[in-house]
């Protein structure tokens, strides 16, 4: 019997070593910089560098995101049609890739059939959810094309008034500012209002971003300043229609969406006005706009499911020229100015059941999806949840040298003011007042390392 | 070893040492001066020579059409759709290189959309709009281009007759023209001058601000012959055949569909070759310099895809119910062309081209 003890001992205590054994990290140097996303990383720096399915989908997978990708792709028009059926009455584009060209950002011009720059429009205060008041008459956002025979909500005037910056020494950079003007509204705005601009933002990586865990977010937010760097940062708690429960945001640019297929589904609703399972009800009802179509939803659930599907699962341009000493240097910069402070650059993600390889992946993606005052400079005074008016949720990095070669033009920031990534620090205000400063201080030759490293994210 | 042997084996040894491989391709020319002669000759040869074509096309269809509405008879109706069709093939064939101006300055959109818009396009019809050239300008892009000239030319399936074009029609069509051709103008001088996109691909690697390695343009390429074969045989074919459904074929009133596939394919092939109106050096010849039977694998591919469209003889709308056996062996031909261009010719580049 002792025998039988000593051996059931010895088994469990073997048993328990074997459990307990815990996995151990790599080295830091067994990780190549290079995989952006991880396994779902793709290297591909042409046009179509943010066009890639992440590489080991299943043949039903892949076909999934391949019927997203000719979703994306697909012209709607207006209804009845046999095909592509329900564009407006009142809309902002006519294709997901009108506005976000090669799956990549957007052009801030409005109302053309290239536009990717919309208006989100509210006045004082929330709503029951906490979310941004809609105006009457208008909603929450400005449509400003129609289909024939029925009236646009408003246009919107652009103009840009130019001012310079100086550099510690004594160099000068031309910054524009944006001046917006509602003009042609089909009816009276009574009250105040305020206007957001959102420039359509790249789309791939976005299934990496929606599966970091909600207690990585929440590690990062210090939302109280508790370590005294001068960043706060905050997560936007949000409204979710679907589950109705608040929930972390993380898409939009205040990161007042929370889930992608929320995200999607809001997209077809307002930017093309197709209803949908999440949003069956016309962006313009209760509006003189609205059609007399028994039609809704417009868009059927499997296409809504496979675009959700197609843009959890674009892979993320790997990074280039790491290796060289002046990236190298820049990178050093990036951490010493504090712009790694928000621009996080690791992150690993939690499990996704569904996608394996969106699982436990260690990425690069240079966001932290939190909010950040980012100062006067670049304010709207547009209140989108626990977004205030001059709160922004930090853009992910990744990708972003590579937007000359999927955009033609590059422009950047949250509405295309900045024409180069010189101009976006220069932006950088508030919790990035200290980062701007220190670039500002930097001698043209940091600079251009700072900037060469941006370039190869 | 006896002396007979003797000799074999050294005139094997001569005969292998004879077939090494020299950097040398057919032509004479050494690999590196021919990467960059292809780049020359499909800028000039190829993509500027194709727009050209294009914007002297889109003139032609202009004149037809302003002929037609001046003068609406069966021979002007007949005339203007040869017209279409003629700038449609040529078109079909420039979107074997879809990138660049195309694409950065949404060329393609403004002319190619589709579906046309019936609905907005009848209460455009009906209403008191001038349908001016700024009104189709500022028109959604389902309301512009081909597709909307070609459904007043040809009606559904060919119905279409000269006197049944309505003075509101005539005056559409030929705002739309205009329209078509300021874009293939724009189109056409975007690629050319000292400050066209044609240097900014001849200077891949040297000095171009858009293609820092002579590898990135390369891939562009390969990536556009890629993309395209992928929409005829997995979008453009496939997505109809599937459905069962003519409505969501493209091209559909004049029954073009079939010639505007092939041509696609046509395009690529142009690319890979260096052919267009002339035979210069293409990629061909880089890839038969150091790997002679992909080469020979890719055109027959091409051949083979080119050949299969010939065995479907009725309109696509018809052939998706009728003929749906020379349909899927098309889409075959295409998809293994799509596997070869993805999985073998862009390591190749890779591999080849590094600088």
């Amino acid at each position: 019997m002792k025998k039988f003890f000593f051996l059931l001992s010895l088994s469990v205590l073997t048993l328990s070593l074997v459990m307990c054994r815990k996995a151990v990290p790599f080295a830091e140097e067994d990780y190549d910089e290079r995989l952006t996303g991880g396994w779902a990383t793709v290297f591909d720096e042409t046009s179509k560098a943010f066009s890639h399915a992440v590489d080991g989908l299943t043949g039903r997978d892949l076909r999934m995101h391949e019927l997203g990708d000719a979703s994306f792709e697909q012209t709607f028009v207006s209804a009845p049609s046999p095909v592509n059926n329900g564009l407006g009455p009142i809309f902002n584009n006519v294709s997901c890739i009108s506005c976000h060209h090669n799956d990549g950002k957007g052009i801030p011009t409005v109302a053309t059939p290239t536009s990717s720059l919309l208006f989100r429009i509210s006045t004082n205060g929330r709503d029951a959810f906490g979310g941004p008041v809609p105006v009457a008459g208008y909603g929450n956002q400005i449509q400003d094309l129609s289909i024939f025979g029925k009236i646009p909500e408003a246009k919107v005037d652009i103009r840009y008034e130019e001012f310079t910056v100086a550099y510690a020494d004594g160099e000068q950079v031309s910054l524009r500012k944006p001046v917006y003007e509602l003009r042609q509204t089909y009816s009276t705005i009574s009250g105040t209002y305020a206007l957001s601009p959102r420039l359509a933002p790249p789309v791939f990586g976005l299934g990496l971003l929606e599966n970091i865990p909600e207690s990585t977010l929440i590690y990062y937010a210090d939302e109280q300043d508790a370590d005294g760097d001068g960043i706060s940062g905050k997560i936007n708690y949000v409204y979710n229609p679907e589950t109705k429960r608040r929930e972390p945001g993380r898409f939009g640019l205040k990161a007042n969406t929370p889930t992608l297929r929320v995200q999607v589904a809001g997209a077809y609703h307002q930017d093309m006005g197709i209803t949908n399972a999440v949003f069956p009800v016309e962006s313009s009802w209760q509006q003189p706009q609205l059609d007399a179509l028994n039609d809704d939803p417009e868009l059927p659930d499997s296409l809504l499911h496979a675009v959700v599907f197609y843009v959890q699962t674009l892979a993320v341009p790997a990074r280039r020229n790491v290796a060289d000493p002046v990236v190298k240097q820049g990178k050093l910069l990036f951490a010493q100015a504090k712009c790694s402070g928000c621009h996080i650059p690791e992150m690993e993600t939690g499990v996704n059941l569904q996608i394996p390889q969106l699982s436990h992946q260690r990425i690069q993606p240079y966001t932290d999806l939190l909010l950040h005052d980012m100062g006067e400079g670049l304010a709207d005074g547009y209140n989108d949840f626990l977004a205030n008016g001059k709160e922004w949720k930090t853009l992910p990095l990744w990708g972003i040298g590579l937007f000359e070669k999927t955009n033609g033009t590059p422009y950047y920031l949250h509405d295309g003011r900045a024409r180069s990534l010189e101009e976006a620090i220069l932006w950088h205000g508030g919790e990035a007042e200290q980062s701007k400063n220190a670039f500002l201080k930097m001698s043209r030759a940091e600079r251009n390392a700072l900037i060469r490293f941006v370039r190869s994210l | 070893m006896n002396k007979k042997a003797i000799s074999l084996v050294c005139a094997g040894a001569l005969s292998m040492a004879a077939c090494k491989k020299s950097d040398q391709t057919t032509a004479g020319t050494d690999f590196d001066t021919l990467k960059k002669d292809v780049l020359v000759n499909f800028t000039h040869n190829i993509a500027i020579e194709g727009y050209k074509d294009l914007d002297e096309a889109s003139v032609g269809l202009f004149d037809a059409l302003t002929l037609l509405n001046a003068e609406p008879t069966e021979a002007h109706l007949t005339a203007a759709r040869d017209d279409w069709k003629q700038m449609r093939a040529i078109w079909e064939q420039c979107e074997g290189f879809l990138f660049g101006p195309v694409e950065d300055n949404d060329y393609d959109p403004n002319m190619d959309t589709w579906p046309t818009d019936y609905a907005q396009m009848d209460s455009l019809l009906v209403s008191n709009n001038p349908l001016e050239l700024t009104d189709i300008q500022n028109a959604t892009l389902s309301l512009r281009g081909f597709h909307p000239i070609e459904y007043i030319l040809f009606g559904n399936h060919g119905s279409r007759t000269a006197a049944g074009i309505s003075d509101r029609q005539k005056k559409y069509m030929l705002a739309l023209a205009t329209d078509l051709k300021n874009t293939c103008h724009d189109l056409h001088t975007s690629w050319t001058g000292e400050t066209g996109f044609g240097r900014l691909v001849i200077s891949a690697g040297s000095g171009s601000s858009k293609y820092a390695k002579m590898q990135e343009v390369y891939i562009a390429i390969i990536d556009g012959m890629t993309a395209i074969c992928e929409e005829v045989g997995e979008g453009k074919m496939k997505e109809p055949f599937d459905a069962l459904n003519p409505a969501i074929v493209e091209s559909p009133y004049s029954g073009n569909s079939i010639a505007d596939f092939r041509n696609n394919i046509v395009g690529l092939q142009n690319v890979y070759l260096g052919r267009y109106k002339t035979d210069g050096a293409g990629i061909n010849d880089l890839v038969a310099a150091r790997n002679r039977s992909l080469d020979n694998k890719i055109q027959s591919q091409i051949s083979a895809a080119l050949l299969a469209f010939d065995n479907i003889t009725v309109n696509f709308e018809t052939a998706i119910t009728e003929q749906r056996l020379q349909v899927q062996q098309t889409m075959d031909a295409l998809a293994q062309l799509r596997a070869t261009l993805d999985g073998e010719l862009k390591p190749f580049v890779l591999q080849n081209i590094t600088d």
